[in-house]
């Protein structure tokens, strides 16, 4: 087993990364950059390296920098978490020419899966589903608008070297064709140095399923289930939970025998995801996988009771999967809301700051994987990402019950979080009832009133806020009467209460 | 006796705090304060206590934070409430569109320049934020001002980008 692991990460991704460490006594390494000095995952570590100015590409994205220091602190392993470098095909074989093991597949398998067209191309020779489209870049626009024009609008123009919504375009007519082309090239060009686009049909209000494999190096796989991320704004996800209700026991015996497909198509190894659209007849479509560790990695861990960062540190190490198929189950649900610093209000604009007060919420069935802390900075350099808020039960319904009461007991000062719009969310009948699909926050919730969604909080509360506002006030000018006169003492003060 | 204005989203309240109790648009109520830090309060109304998460946004605005629920604040006295609002009464008369930055990034694109015309819900820059490309909208149809940000740019949230008459 490893004796050092370097962390190539930031935020909760880093910090989760930490206790699997610890737990199997390894130890752990992070680096920081100057914006992070006093980051959690910095606390966390056993070690903490600077890395470089808090500009992404000059810390946590340059190759060379965390080369170097993974050379220099003789870590013999590097795990890089998700984002950043995990999915950089050169990344992972300069670690594996300086002798240090990547905690990941190999660079054959993401690269294959990185490049959307050959991994459709692949998956098309595999007999797992796609959805209708292009296999290969499109060279021109006359040729972009003559496909689309066959499969027929609206059609998705996606980045070829693409994820997370970067790159991607959704169009409904030729005559947005160009425009839509030419904003998906650029924004593809500056997040992954490449803007080859590819056009596939747009599905009508499909749900985002996704099935959580695991494969050793020695041709075992076994997959952990389905998770449902359909609730996603611009793309990225914000709610996510497995099992996913909508799919039914014939579907899902589909469903994950096509991922495993897929991952053996790629002679996959370590933890990786294949993601899918769902259609409302339950059919699917292959979407792409993502090779490496994901963010909603900690639902699939409560329902199967299978910890996906040990059991990646493992497989790295060459040991055999341990874990057989039909020696586990799923049990109960599990639901995931992703605490962002974002104004929901101000169209999702991210909210920087310090953290100045941070208290988590706890109790029954409730897990809370974190990047922040008090005086954490959160700042424009990096994803909005705080913490991740997760909530298991026997049942749905308590999943979702204490989700909503973590939601209401999680306090969080210097940033404005999303953790309101989260728990509208939660309330939602179409949530209730899983019939939710990708365009649910799009169609339910933008089409509201400024502010409308917060119009269920009760009188009481609103009266709270109001006289809380006053009071402060009132101290700030020193006009507080002294029975409200609170500061210093912790009293009480009701001596002369009628 | 002091009297407040508290405005939470479009809603104006009126409080007033006197040496003896605590009265909310001509109610009075039942309430106790306790300071656990800067940051968090306990503030008892009637039978039941809260915990308030407290942030000071600036001299008028406070954040707060109430079991899950987020609001933003504004309090002023009655006197400069009244004040402010014969401000924005006359400044309304002579107003124009203000351009302003709705999230710290970079100023990728500017599409317009003094003297252009623009149409209300036409794309007039492109700001980039978390490697989103974001269309800026304009708010109203007229013709550019002044231009006060250029292309290339970083601009905090809120920075005025360009006006419109």
């Amino acid at each position: 087993m490893f004796k050092k692991i370097l962390i190539a990460n930031r935020g909760e991704i880093a910090v989760r990364i930490v206790k699997a460490c610890r737990e199997m006594n390894i130890i752990s390494a992070a680096i920081y950059s100057d914006a992070d000095k006093n980051a959690l995952h910095v606390r966390t570590a056993d070690e903490a390296y600077h890395v470089g100015n808090s500009p992404a590409s000059e810390s946590y994205l340059d190759v060379n920098k965390v080369l170097t220091i993974a050379k220099k602190i003789s870590a013999d392993a590097v795990h890089p978490g998700y984002g950043f470098l995990s999915e950089n095909a050169e990344f992972i074989n300069s670690v594996g020419e300086a002798g240090i093991t990547f905690i990941g597949p190999s660079a054959e398998s993401v690269k294959l899966m990185g490049e959307k067209t050959a991994a459709r191309r692949l998956m098309e020779k595999s007999k797992v589903p796609i959805v209708p489209g292009t296999v290969n870049p499109i060279q021109s626009i006359e040729e972009g608008k003559e496909i689309a024009e066959k499969i027929g609008y609206p059609v998705m123009l996606k980045a070829a070297a693409g994820g997370g919504g970067k790159g991607m375009r959704k169009v409904f007519s030729s005559d947005e064709f160009s425009n839509a082309f030419e904003r998906a090239k650029n924004e593809s060009k500056k997040a992954f140095s490449d803007d080859n686009i590819y056009i596939e049909k747009f599905i009508e209000n499909p749900k985002h399923i996704e099935v959580q494999i695991l494969g050793d190096q020695f041709g075992n796989y076994i997959h952990l289930y389905e998770r449902d991320c359909s609730v996603q704004r611009r793309h990225q996800k914000v709610i996510e939970e497995a099992p996913s209700a909508f799919v039914d026991e014939e579907t899902r015996k589909h469903l994950t025998t096509a991922a495993i497909n897929a991952a053996k198509a790629c002679n996959y190894f370590n933890a990786g995801t294949i993601e899918f659209l769902m259609d409302e007849n339950k059919d699917f479509y292959f979407l792409e996988m993502n090779t490496r560790l994901q963010v909603e990695h900690p639902v699939t861990e409560m329902i199967t009771g299978i910890d996906l960062v040990k059991e990646q540190i493992k497989i790295a190490a060459g040991e055999k999967l341990k874990i057989k198929q039909n020696e586990f189950t799923n049990k109960g649900f599990a639901i995931e809301c992703r605490v962002y610093a974002e104004d929901v209000d101000n169209n999702f604009a991210p909210s920087i700051g310090t953290i100045i007060h941070h208290r988590l919420p706890s109790g029954p069935g409730i897990r809370v994987d974190r990047g922040i802390d008090l005086q954490t900075e959160v700042s424009v350099y990096y994803d909005p990402l705080l913490s991740k808020l997760i909530a298991w039960g026997k049942t749905r319904d308590e999943a979702i019950a204490r989700m909503k009461r973590a939601l209401g007991e999680y306090q969080i000062a210097g940033v404005i979080t999303n953790m309101g719009a989260c728990r509208w969310v939660l309330n939602h009948p179409k949530f209730l009832d899983s019939s939710f699909t990708i365009n649910f926050i799009d169609e339910e919730f933008l089409s509201l009133q400024p502010g409308e969604w917060k119009n269920n909080i009760s009188q009481e509360i609103n009266d709270v806020v109001t006289v809380m506002a006053a009071l402060l006030k009132a101290e700030e000018n020193k006009l507080m009467p002294s029975k409200y006169n609170c500061s210093g003492n912790n009293n009480w003060d009701s001596e002369e209460d009628a | 006796m002091h009297d407040f204005i508290v405005t939470v989203g479009e809603e104006k309240r009126i409080v007033s705090v006197t040496n003896n109790h605590i009265v909310l648009d001509g109610k009075k109520l039942a309430v106790e304060l306790s300071k656990v830090n800067k940051h968090l309060y306990l503030l008892r109304l009637d039978n039941k206590v809260f915990e308030v998460t407290t942030t000071k946004l600036s001299n008028e605005k406070y954040s707060f934070l109430v079991t899950g629920n987020y609001f933003e604040t504004t309090v002023r006295t009655s006197l400069r409430e009244k004040a402010v609002e014969y401000l924005n009464q006359k400044q309304r008369l002579s107003r124009n569109d203000i351009i302003k930055a709705p999230m710290p990034g970079l100023l990728l694109k500017l599409k317009k320049k003094t003297g252009d015309k623009v149409e209300m819900g036409e794309s007039i820059a492109i700001l980039e934020a978390m490697k989103m490309e974001n269309d800026i909208i304009s708010p109203a149809t007229g013709i550019i001002k002044e231009v006060n940000k250029k292309e290339g740019m970083s601009v905090e949230k809120d920075e005025i980008i360009l006006k419109i008459e």
